[in-house]
């Protein structure tokens, strides 16, 4: 199979976590699309690393996925307590500051 | 020894940052702080200047660079000192009578409870003062000019409860903004014409500039020079800068911060000699002036008012010699140091005066003091004496010599100028002595002030009395000693030239002109205050003396023609910033202002549309970066 | 089922040749030592706060993290002297860090800034002290408790304190200090999330306004993860193009010097996967510095966020983000200089008008200086534009200059109180010159420095960076910055006159008397200021020496 379709197929994923997070209210799965294009991310970098034939891509997916943990332990902690404040973890309601 | 040169700067600025910042726990012994700073300043100025004696002429100016500001190609903005005898000279002038004076105002301020920040204030003025004068191109020396324009819109100002004092802070501000733009048109024409704003180079490529340039030049330094030294048509801030406290007056508005005009004419000498047509300006404003200032200074009551009157005449003799080339540079900065030292003395003397009679300012209300404050008599008397030029002390060395000079500057020009400044003398001596008279002699015509505190005229403490007569000595002694063997004409030759002239007159002629005008002056003036009492109430209605009626006049007349011209031409000015070029401004604030608005909505506090906002950046970015890659 | 051989061989060998063996990786540790140092206190602080007794900790924290960037400052100042800023310069870690004259510089104004900052982070004078008479910071007795209950009443009544933010900070420091150091993009990405997520964090823990101080780091943690996505997707496609994340590798294959392979003829035929990759690192990076449109975040989390940290986030942050700007573009990418550099205009041109613009009507201190930071954000990038030597000495010059004005304005803000906490509201502000005027004098002479008034170091940073881009032919750019200038003095001189010329409000802010830290940072805000200003050529002079990278 062309290694180019994996391409598409990440290019895809990093479209559909984007618009994700421009769509959904819910900051938890707000997130999960950020993790989305991540992962569509690593996807690329995987393809790229057979495409060139080095190993520098997939080394990079693993230092993606250790750097999305850690920005999940982050971004929970901090989600969690907007909703134990708020009871609600819509992000149309985090909307005291404007203008 | 020329790596001292900032220190003269640096410490009078150090004072004034720690009286401004150090906040109440210096209130104690602030004021001596400013003493020191001031009066180390002066012993490293007394230093510098021994050490210059002890060169050859050759090697006396010193340069000192500290660093480059602004270090582009093209655009050298250095921050540079340069000491020459010139510079010395006011850099004595400076420190020394501002060390007498900040000792006069520990005195005079005693019982201010803002007096740590009168001292800051004041040792920032020495600090920008300095500045100016030890300047070696001119974008410092307009630092310096600023400065010492702040530093005199804050100590006019420094009585802000009285609300004429404010107004008369705003009024010297405004109108030194009308001569300050001359000085930066000027630098900016010297940096398009010769591309740099060193002294030294400006003036060594000065002839190859064109003669419009340089009466351009010209015109806009004698503009600067009239805003800051109170010359017609800019003189109207002076006298009302009298609000200030009286040691302002006396180091500020009479010693040395309106002298400045004088140093930068007399610093751009190279550019003056050059524009016939400038200098020709020069010595108008300068005849004018002095005439101006006398009449003005006869028709006022506020002691101070008058002495301002007299300062602007001085300074219009100043400013008349400068204009008049070579043969007058020297004895405009001789005059200059003298009056530095007499009228210093005589504003002393009114604040010691004033000190004594709870602060009242009218002339009529005084009369008979000279029994009771002795020392502010006799040190008074003293400065009185020199001003009028009576032979022998400081006035009568420098002014005469102003006057041959006049005479000196050959043709009808001469002439005129001769008279002018004969007629200047005589009515100087008549309005002095109409000072001294109703001050000092005369019946006692104190009244009760406004809460029926009857005056208890009194000699001032020694903090004041000390320095009066410090200068009173000066008034005295300093004319003889810069006239002996010739040597102030002699040490400042170098700097700026010197040509003798061809005086149509004798030097015994014209000293025996001047005495007869002076003695003239003298006798009108005791013909009507010494001889008939002085009216207590102001000459207003049928109880005018016939003098008295013309006195008023003549006051009118100022006000109206010259001081409403004024007046009329700055609510022009107003009128026309309000108008057109605040018009413009507030135009473009309100689209501005609109524009923002209607742009802060944007930031509605939803993360989505923020992420929204990205997401479409993101998405133009790229497509742009694409499409410039196809285009 | 043929898989072909040369695939399989990339991850599978045979069992017989195990001879093959990885080489051990060879780390100069003393030069990477600043960056050690400061993960190392990092790491130490973390170590405090879980073994040693609360009431220790405050002072050991701040001991700590003193020590660690102190170290990390001497470690700059050591290899900047043996000649690591200039003829010795080299790739450390395998080639993962750039010690260079822009890294070190960079990194010794970001340890300066987090020395100042962690002094405004000590800061324990001005919040009232707790009912047990501790004295407490500005931040969150308890971060997990929810505001307004009463385990946050307990935890402030018995004078709780969070001095995890100091070991948090040091990541951040660290991860700053790396960020525009990294010499490859994975490097830079991970340095980019180390300095991120203890900011994020650091943003939720303010004491007083707790739900601004929430929903600021939300904001900001939300859209910081957006904006990395797409600097790892451009990662991703620089990859995918040039077979390496290497600054020089990329830097050889854009430029064609690159030893050819098939794989790269067949990336490199087509430049759509660079140029739209270069875009993509470009939204993450423009992300960081707040350039619009990427600078929704700034006003809300500026306000948010605790004042000492966002003093800290607008200063280091922008310094370790045009670090890694100007790293990318300089090394890596100026094959295709003419391909970003029109659209890197259009970012800068709006940036100046938007955010000078938007700042006119703001009325909150922190909003307006956010907007204040998005404008500056924008002059910056005019210098970064200039595409020559003088443009990065002139932006490492600028920024060193703006932050230490940013610090000291934020510091002042930290100052003005009522009953409330802060009282930013402008109207609150209305003559402060009369009440304290050595306060409102502090901020008006960051505010004209912000302008950009001679003698003031903003005035230095300004004129060099619009020289530089001059002299690149930038001219228009010039312009539309002078003009924005000219907006943005308005709406500082505006806040001069407010603190100067209205009346007092009789119920007005009272300023709080500091301790020795705040008033050591605000004076070293006015000395940086004062001193950048008056003699601006030794640094400008330092900066052009450091302005070479390696690659």
């Amino acid at each position: 199979m062309n290694p180019v379709n994996y391409l598409y197929l990440a290019a895809l994923l990093f479209t559909i976590g984007a618009t994700g997070v421009l769509v959904r209210r819910n900051a938890i799965v707000l997130f999960m699309c950020v993790e989305l294009m991540l992962n569509a991310s690593n996807l690329a970098l995987v393809t790229f690393s057979r495409l060139h034939g080095n190993l520098d891509g997939q080394i990079i997916a693993f230092f993606t996925m250790v750097v999305a943990a850690a920005e999940v332990v982050v971004g929970l902690a901090i989600i969690v307590s907007v909703f134990r404040t708020r009871h609600s973890a819509s992000v149309d309601d985090t909307n005291l500051m404007k203008l | 020894m020329d790596n001292l040169i900032p220190v003269l700067v640096g410490l009078p600025l150090a004072g004034a940052a720690v009286l401004l910042l150090g906040g109440r726990r210096l209130d104690r012994f602030g004021h001596w702080l400013g003493v020191l700073a001031s009066t180390a300043s002066f012993g490293v100025g007394l230093v510098l200047f021994f050490d210059m004696l002890s060169r050859s002429t050759a090697q006396r100016p010193a340069f000192e660079h500290l660093f480059t500001w602004v270090p582009v190609a093209g655009f050298q903005a250095q921050v540079g000192f340069q000491l020459d005898q010139l510079s010395v000279v006011f850099v004595l002038l400076i420190t020394g009578v501002g060390s007498l004076i900040h000792l006069y105002s520990v005195g005079y301020m005693a019982h201010d409870e803002r007096r740590r920040r009168f001292f800051g204030y004041l040792n920032l003025f020495l600090a920008a003062m300095l500045l100016l004068v030890l300047a070696d191109n001119y974008l410092l020396l307009y630092v310096g000019w600023e400065g010492v324009g702040l530093a005199s819109y804050l100590l006019i100002g420094f009585w802000q409860h009285k609300p004429s004092a404010a107004t008369a802070a705003k009024k010297a501000f405004l109108v030194n903004r009308v001569g300050d733009i001359g000085l930066s048109v000027a630098i900016m024409l010297m940096f398009s014409t010769f591309g740099t704003f060193a002294f030294g180079p400006v003036f060594g490529a000065a002839h190859t500039a064109s003669q419009g340039t340089l009466t351009g030049i010209g015109l806009m330094l004698l503009l600067a020079a009239c805003g800051k030294s109170a010359q017609v048509p800019l003189q109207s801030w002076l006298g009302d800068a009298m609000e200030g406290p009286t040691p302002v007056s006396a180091l500020i508005h009479a010693a040395t911060m309106v002298t400045a005009g004088v140093y930068l004419i007399t610093r751009s000498s190279a550019v003056f000699n050059l524009a016939p047509t400038a200098q020709l300006a020069t010595v108008c404003v300068g005849a004018v002036t002095l005439l101006f200032g006398a009449i003005v200074g006869c028709a006022k009551d506020d002691i101070k008012k008058a002495l301002a009157g007299s300062t602007m005449s001085q300074i219009g003799y100043m400013v008349m010699a400068a204009g008049l080339g070579p043969i007058g540079y020297v004895f405009a900065i001789m005059h200059l140091v003298t009056h530095g030292f007499f009228k210093a003395g005589l504003f002393l003397g009114a604040g010691s005066v004033m000190h004594g009679m709870n602060d009242e300012v009218d002339m009529r209300r005084y009369g008979g003091l000279r029994k009771h404050m002795p020392l502010t008599f006799v040190t008074f008397g003293l400065g009185y004496l020199a001003i009028i030029g009576f032979p022998g002390l400081s006035g009568y060395f420098s002014k005469d010599k102003i006057i041959e000079a006049a005479f000196a500057h050959g043709g009808t020009e001469g002439w005129i100028l001769g008279t002018a400044a004969l007629v200047g003398a005589a009515v100087t001596a008549f309005y002095m002595t109409r000072v001294m008279l109703m001050t000092f002699f005369g019946e006692k015509r104190w009244q009760p002030d406004a809460e029926g505190h009857e005056p208890h005229p009194h000699e001032s403490p020694s903090t004041m009395g000390i320095p009066m007569v410090v200068l009173a000595v000066g008034s005295v002694g300093a004319g003889a000693l810069f006239a002996w063997n010739s040597s102030f004409v002699k040490w400042l030759t170098p700097v700026t030239g010197h040509d003798e002239g061809h005086s149509p007159l004798s030097s015994w002629t014209v000293s025996g002109i001047t005495f007869a005008v002076i003695a003239l002056g003298v006798l009108v003036a005791w013909t009507m205050y010494g001889r008939q009492p002085v009216q207590a109430t102001p000459p207003v209605g049928s109880l005018l003396t016939r003098a008295a009626r013309r006195d008023l006049l003549q006051d009118d007349f100022n006000h109206v023609v010259l001081v409403g011209g004024g007046q009329h031409l700055t609510r022009f000015l107003v009128y026309l910033d309000a108008k057109g070029f605040d018009g413009v401004v507030n135009g473009i604030a309100a689209a501005v202002g609109g524009t923002s608005g209607r742009m802060r909505k944007l930031q509605n506090g939803y993360v989505r549309s923020y992420a929204l906002s990205m997401f479409g950046g993101a998405l133009v970015l790229v497509a742009t970066t694409l499409l410039m890659r196809a285009v | 089922m043929s898989v072909p051989d040369t695939v399989h061989s990339l991850w599978t060998v045979a069992a017989s040749s195990t001879t093959q063996t990885i080489p051990t990786p060879h780390i100069e540790y003393g030069q990477l030592s600043p960056m050690l140092a400061v993960f190392g206190a990092a790491a130490l602080g973390i170590l405090a706060e879980a073994f040693l007794p609360r009431r220790n900790r405050y002072w050991a924290q701040i001991g700590i993290a003193m020590a660690g960037l102190v170290g990390a400052f001497v470690a700059v100042v050591v290899l900047a002297a043996q000649g690591y800023a200039g003829t010795k310069a080299h790739l450390a870690a395998m080639g993962a860090v750039a010690v260079d004259g822009p890294s070190l510089f960079l990194q010794g104004t970001i340890v300066l800034i987090a020395v100042v900052s962690v002094l405004g982070f000590a800061e324990r004078h001005l919040e009232p002290r707790s009912s047990t008479g501790a004295p407490v910071d500005a931040f969150a007795p308890q971060a997990a408790t929810v505001p307004g209950s009463d385990a946050e009443k307990s935890a402030a009544r018995s004078g709780f304190a969070t001095t995890e933010v100091f070991p948090l900070t040091m990541f951040a420091v660290g991860g700053m200090l790396l960020f525009p150091a990294a010499s490859d993009l994975l490097t830079m990405f991970v340095a980019l999330e180390v300095f991120s997520l203890p900011l994020y964090l650091l943003c939720a823990l303010a004491r007083r306004r707790r739900l601004l101080s929430q929903e600021a780091a939300v904001k900001y943690f939300l859209l910081g993860a957006f904006s990395s996505a797409f600097f790892l997707f451009g990662l991703a496609l620089i990859y995918g193009y040039a077979g390496t994340v290497s600054i020089g590798g990329i830097a050889d294959v854009v430029s064609g010097t690159a030893t050819p392979t098939p794989a790269l003829a067949n990336t490199t035929a087509n430049d759509a996967l660079l140029l739209i990759g270069l875009a993509m690192l470009g939204v993450g990076l423009l992300f960081k510095v707040g350039a619009v449109p990427f600078h929704a975040w700034t006003p809300d989390v500026y306000q948010g966020a605790p004042t000492p940290v966002t003093g800290f986030m607008a200063s280091a942050t922008k310094v370790a983000a045009f670090g890694a700007t100007l790293r990318l573009l300089y090394a890596a990418f100026p094959g295709v200089t003419w391909d970003w550099r029109p659209v890197l205009w259009g970012v800068a041109i709006l940036t100046m008008v938007v955010g000078a613009i938007i700042a006119v009507t703001q009325t909150d201190v922190k909003r307006l200086l956010a907007y204040s930071s998005i404008a500056h954000a924008g002059f910056i990038l005019t210098g970064v534009i200039a595409m020559n030597k003088a443009g990065v000495s002139a932006v490492l010059f600028y920024l060193g200059a703006y932050s230490f004005v940013t610090l000291g304005a934020f510091a002042v803000v930290t100052l003005v109180r009522d009953a409330g906490g802060e009282a930013t509201h402008l109207s609150r502000w209305a003559g402060l010159g009369r009440r304290s005027p050595l306060v409102a004098a502090t901020f008006a002479l960051f505010l004209l420095a912000f302008a950009g008034i001679p003698l003031t170091s903003g005035f230095a940073g300004k004129f060099a960076v619009f020289q530089a881009a001059a002299s690149s032919g930038a001219t228009p750019l010039v312009i539309v910055g002078v003009l924005s200038s000219a907006v943005a003095a308005f709406f500082y001189i505006r806040v001069i006159v407010l603190m100067f010329f209205s009346d007092p409000r009789p119920d007005g802010p009272t300023v709080a008397v500091p301790s020795a830290f705040t008033a050591t940072a605000i004076a070293l805000g006015v000395l940086v200021t004062l001193g950048l200003g008056i003699l601006p050529q030794y640094f400008l002079h330092l900066a052009d020496q450091a302005s070479v990278f390696v690659r």
